[in-house]
Order: C-alpha cells, then sequence, then structure tokens
C-alpha cells in the first residue's frame, strides 16, 4: 500500500502545499481548515442493523486532517465558553483540555500547535465545528470515508488491519504525532483516519448501542465483512460506543464535515 | 436554524449521560445473597493508591484472614496503564487492574460482601512502586519487589470489571466504563473458591492478553479439612502474552497469535522467569497449598509439580469437589484448583504446565524446600 503510492502522495503533499501557501498570502486571516469533498456512495456498516445492506451516503466535504491545538485555541479565544475555566461542567469531564498550559497558552513548545487537539468533549466538538459552519461527521460518514482506502490486495489489507489493531493496543497518548504525519490517507486525500488518534463522530453511540451492550460476543457479531479489517472497525465501533458526551481524553479528538449545499463550504474546496 | 441544529444534538448528548437501569431487591435462597443494588458510575476527584483493601496482596502472596464470621469490604481496584517487562528484555505497555499483571489478589470468605470501587484512570499517569499512604498491602509488596520493573503509561480506553466471583447481572456491574469514569458495585462472594476477574469489554481477548486479569480466593465458611495441618499457602496464576515487536523498543499486542492461539510467552504470575528467580519457598515434611488459576485468555493447562502429588485437590475450590492423590490437575481457561501437596524432602520441585509446548513458553517455576524442621 505504501509502495509507489507514496510518490504520488507526496507529489500531492508538495502541490497542496503551494496551493495552501498561495491561499494563505491571499488570505491575511488565519487559513481555514481545507476540506475535502467526499463523493456519494455506499459501504457495508459492520453494524448487524443492516446486515449485508451496503449503506448509502451522501456527498459531504469532511476536514481534511484533525482540527489541531492552534486550530482549537482561535476558537476558544472567540468563544470564551469554551474556555477550560469557563466552560459549563455539564458539557465536559473535569480534565478539558488538562494537558494544556494554561487555559489560553497551550504550551505549543510541549504539545505542538499541529498535533490534534484532544482531551476536548463531544459538545466541545460539536460547537467548534457549528462554529465553522459544519458539524460533525455522521458516524456513517466517517466510517464510509475511512472505508476509500485503495490496497493493492487483500493482503495488504490484513497487513494493514494488523498494523491498526497493534496500534490500537499501543497508542502512546503521550507523544501524539503531528496532523498529517501518519501517511495514512483515503482515496480523497482525507488524512490519518487512521494511527493518530480516535474521532468524534454526531451519533457516535448508534441506536443499537444499547441492545449490543458491549458483551463479550459483540466483536463477533460485528464481524459482518468477515475480514480482519471488520475487526480494526469493530474496536473503533466499541471504543467510541462507551465515550459519553462529557468524556475528554488525551486519545480522542475530531474533524469537521459540512453539507454540499452548505454555502461556506464552496469557497475553499481542494479540486 | 444553526443555533436549533446545535441545540438538538446538544440534548441527544446529555441523554446520554443519564442511562439507568431498574433496581433489584436483595433475597436469599439456598443460604446465599442474590439482589445486589444497581452499580453506580461516577465522575470523582480520586488520585490516591490505585489499589486499596485490607486484603487485598500481589502474588504469590495471600493475606491470611484474621475475622470471625463474614466482613463487609471495601475493595478499590483502579485500572491503570503500565510499561511492563514479563521476560528479560520484553516491554510492553500493558492494560492493567492495579498495575501488575495478574492484577492483585483479593483473599476473602464464602459469604461477604465486597463493596467495589474502580475508577478507570488509564489516561493518568498512576505511579504504583512508591510508597504510598493507605493503600493495599499490594501497594507495599510493588515498591519492595517491582518485578514487571514498571513504569507509567497512558492509553485511554473504555474498560469494565468482572468477578466470577460475583453473581450479578453483567449488564449492570460489570458494565463498560469510559476514561475518568468511576463504577461502584456491590457482589457477594456466594460460592468458595479460587475465581478469575477479568475486563470484559469487547474485545475481550485483547483486554484480556493485554493484561486486565487477576485472582479472587474465597475461602468456604467452614474451611477445607486440611486447613490446620498447612504450613504455606501460595497464589499461582498461568496465563498467556501475545506479543510481537513493536515499531519502537517496546512489544505490542500480536492480533494474529492471540486469534490463532499461538502465545509469545506462557508465563506463571505474569513473568517468564519470576517463579525461578524468587522460587517459592517450604521445608520438607510440610504441607503447602497452592491456589492455583488459570487466567488464560485462551489456553488449558495440565498443572503439575514434578517430584510432587497432589494430596488433595479441590476443583475450582470448592470443599466439596474433592480429589486425592492427582499427578496432573487439568485446569481449562477461566478455571482453577485448591491443591494440597506434601513437600517429600529437601530439594527442588519443578511448577509446570504439562502441556509441554507451554512449559517452553514460560509456563514453570520453583519450589525450593529446605531441610525438616522441629515442629
Ligand atoms: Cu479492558
Amino acid at each position: 500500500m505504501r509502495s509507489q503510492k507514496n510518490i504520488h502522495r507526496l507529489k500531492n503533499w508538495a502541490l497542496t502545499g503551494i496551493v495552501g501557501l498561495l491561499v494563505s498570502l491571499l488570505n491575511p486571516v488565519m487559513a481555514q481548515q481545507e476540506r475535502v469533498l467526499i463523493p456519494a456512495g455506499s459501504f457495508h456498516s459492520i453494524l448487524p442493523e443492516v446486515k449485508g445492506e451496503p449503506i448509502s451516503v451522501d456527498s459531504f466535504y469532511i476536514d481534511k486532517t484533525a482540527v489541531t491545538n492552534e486550530d482549537f485555541l482561535a476558537f476558544i479565544q472567540e468563544n470564551e465558553n469554551w474556555q477550560r475555566e469557563k466552560v459549563p461542567a455539564v458539557f465536559t469531564a473535569q480534565n478539558y483540555l488538562q494537558h494544556w498550559q494554561e487555559s489560553l497558552n497551550p504550551g505549543f513548545d510541549k504539545i505542538g500547535e499541529n498535533r490534534p487537539v484532544t482531551h476536548v468533549s463531544w459538545f466541545a466538538a460539536n460547537a467548534y465545528c457549528s462554529d465553522k459552519g459544519g458539524r460533525l461527521p455522521t458516524l456513517n460518514e466517517w466510517e464510509y470515508s475511512a472505508q476509500l482506502m485503495d490496497f493493492e490486495s487483500i493482503q495488504e489489507m490484513n497487513r494493514f488491519s494488523t498494523e491498526l489493531i497493534g496500534w490500537y493496543s499501543s497508542v502512546d497518548a503521550k507523544n501524539t504525532k503531528a496532523v498529517g504525519s501518519t501517511q495514512i490517507q483515503n482515496r480523497h486525500g482525507v488524512q490519518d483516519q487512521f494511527g493518530l488518534i480516535m474521532e468524534w463522530v454526531e451519533d457516535y453511540k448508534p441506536i443499537i448501542a444499547d441492545e449490543l451492550s458491549l458483551d463479550c460476543g459483540t466483536v463477533g457479531r460485528l464481524q459482518q465483512l468477515g475480514n480482519i479489517y471488520s475487526y480494526a472497525a469493530s474496536i473503533r465501533y466499541i471504543t467510541r460506543m462507551s465515550f459519553n458526551p462529557k468524556t475528554t481524553t488525551g486519545m480522542v479528538g475530531f474533524r469537521c464535515a459540512y453539507n454540499i449545499d452548505h454555502p461556506e463550504s464552496s469557497s475553499n474546496t481542494q479540486l | 436554524m444553526k443555533v436549533s441544529k446545535l441545540m438538538l444534538s446538544t440534548l441527544f448528548g446529555l441523554l446520554f449521560t443519564g442511562l439507568a437501569l431498574a433496581q433489584t431487591a436483595e433475597y436469599t435462597l439456598d443460604g446465599m445473597t442474590f439482589g445486589m443494588p444497581e452499580a453506580e458510575v461516577f465522575t470523582e476527584d480520586y488520585d490516591g493508591p490505585p489499589v486499596v483493601g485490607e486484603y487485598v496482596t500481589m502474588l504469590p502472596n495471600l493475606k491470611p484472614l484474621d475475622y470471625e464470621g463474614n466482613k463487609h469490604h471495601e475493595v478499590r481496584i483502579d485500572i491503570i496503564v503500565q510499561e511492563i517487562e514479563v521476560a528479560e528484555g520484553v516491554r510492553y505497555r500493558a492494560w492493567t487492574f492495579g498495575g501488575t499483571v495478574p492484577g492483585p489478589v483479593l483473599h476473602v470468605k464464602e459469604g461477604d460482601r465486597i463493596t467495589f470501587y474502580m475508577k478507570n484512570r488509564s489516561d493518568e499517569e498512576v505511579t504504583i512502586t512508591e510508597p504510598s499512604k493507605g493503600g493495599s498491602p499490594f501497594m507495599q509488596q510493588v515498591a519492595e519487589n517491582n518485578y514487571q520493573k514498571n513504569k507509567p503509561g497512558i492509553m485511554p480506553m473504555p474498560h469494565s470489571m468482572d468477578f466470577h466471583a460475583g453473581t450479578v447481572a453483567k449488564d449492570d456491574k460489570w458494565r463498560t466504563i469510559g476514561p475518568g469514569e468511576t463504577i461502584k458495585f456491590d457482589w457477594i462472594a456466594n460460592y468458595a473458591g479460587s475465581y478469575i476477574y477479568h475486563c470484559g469489554t469487547p474485545s475481550v481477548l485483547m483486554h484480556t492478553a493485554m493484561g486486565q486479569h487477576g485472582v479472587v480466593v474465597v475461602s468456604p465458611k467452614d474451611g477445607y479439612p486440611t486447613d490446620y495441618e498447612v504450613d504455606r499457602e501460595y497464589v499461582v496464576v498461568q496465563s498467556e502474552y501475545y506479543l510481537e515487536k513493536g515499531p519502537g523498543e517496546l512489544y505490542q499486542y500480536d492480533f494474529e497469535g492471540a486469534s490463532n492461539r499461538q502465545p509469545s510467552h506462557v508465563v506463571f504470575n505474569g513473568h517468564q522467569t519470576i517463579m525461578h528467580d524468587q522460587p517459592l519457598k517450604a521445608n520438607a515434611g510440610e504441607r503447602v497449598r497452592f491456589h492455583f488459576s488459570n487466567n488464560g485468555p485462551s489456553g488449558t493447562s495440565s498443572f503439575h509439580v514434578i517430584g510432587g502429588i497432589f494430596d488433595r485437590v479441590w476443583i475450582e475450590g470448592h470443599p466439596f469437589n474433592e480429589m486425592r492423590g492427582m499427578q496432573t490437575v487439568l485446569v481449562g481457561a477461566s478455571g482453577s484448583a485448591t491443591l494440597d501437596m506434601i513437600v517429600p524432602e529437601e530439594g527442588k520441585y519443578i511448577l509446570i504446565d504439562h502441556e509441554f509446548a507451554d512449559a517452553e513458553l514460560g509456563a514453570t517455576g520453583t519450589l525450593k524446600a529446605g531441610p525438616k524442621q522441629e515442629k
């Protein structure tokens, strides 16, 4: 998967970088998060409610990378309610942004402006995306985008999934890397859906979550695709399902999605 | 319109913060107590010792029960991430109960009530190798004998606790809690014996193999027939690791190995050589009791002591399940046995899983016997 394609990716990367630079020169205000258009399509969910049936997903825009510490700082500078000292207790657990040095000074030298913001509750993530004219991606949108990966063979996919399961069991939440650093992206250029952090989605606790109740047998029930790729997916679903919207942890961040008809979303998108 | 959508999803989110289950009333049947109060899940500021409780020890110790009748225990075993050594040069970031793999041993008596607290501190660095105030004997023992060479780590994940020694509804008491949450629930040790505990959050294979398991020893209220002759008691836990070299220095979970039941290490008390480095001690002529538990997650054990025959064996540790004169005791995953052995003479006795493939992956230990003592 990483072989020749990486070269294309690097070229893409360079191009995007130049475009990004031009955009930021033209736009003296902070450059907006880059968005990627995901065309409509369908994918196989691992949830048992839809046995074997592909789920259709309408086209949408999604952030290319997760929201960074820098992005989030800018947000709370303008939205005081979401600052560490001011955030209402119903919207977050106590350790909201606890790894930041001070309320309005993350201490970038230690935690990195380009690293994904973590220790943010689902409520905070929602508020951020809403402020940007977007929303959190739905669970299906997120998973659909994540499945748009090009593997050269089943073996490649299995190897990738095995590594991914290894990653889920060895995350080092103290040393999160910068966004865009995993070199993992889907075919439309959405980066780091794997291997960096886990991410909030709008309906992270699907209707059937209670029925599944996170039993020992849940992993077995979620093996709809009958392969190791769905095993890795089941770890994601299960982990997400057991958060509550106030949860703030060192391995959960987010990115935003935007409706296709939204006027703000058409101005600054990748072609 | 933008605002109303946000409000809607906010409401949706708030709904999830308060899911409740119906409460059950307590009742007794056949001398046992069932129907525990509903578990409570909450957040607390607690940052004290991760293991609390008078009768909670580190393997292979068992704290003797020094009380008459039944007792109400308050026990805490927090979930923490620790980088540990499981064999020479093999370190990985373990998901643990209390900081070691296996977790601490809890000793109670048949009929005891346990009020259990567990905070999911997987996104906090918790040091367990320094003496702490208000902890259990376990904390002191780890500080004195840090054979897994612990270092704190952070890996926030959802987890749960499933005590096989308890008889409750799993969707209440054994429910999964997220990082930062605490669960509190009661259970009664209705049955005597040795019982494993483990994390029941899917994937159970992954969570258990990552290190989340331990043992509760429930001593029978009327004891075993040979209690007055027992000189020493040890807890021995067999388990498997499925590890492969990760991208850095550390090892990590080997999904394929775990799925195909191909362990990298099979060990006693969580470390490949600990039971040779620190052999169990006894003297010729003594009656030694082993509380043996096979915590798996997936392997069976044919437990044997080279040079010994088990004088008495209580399968699962229940006093009614008595067998005598056993050479090898077959213990399936999450099974146990309480075994008495008379130490024949001065010398070395090897504890072993007689499934030799497992023995050669590490499932061996030493009982070192000194000369016969005058009593
Ligand atoms: Cu767990």
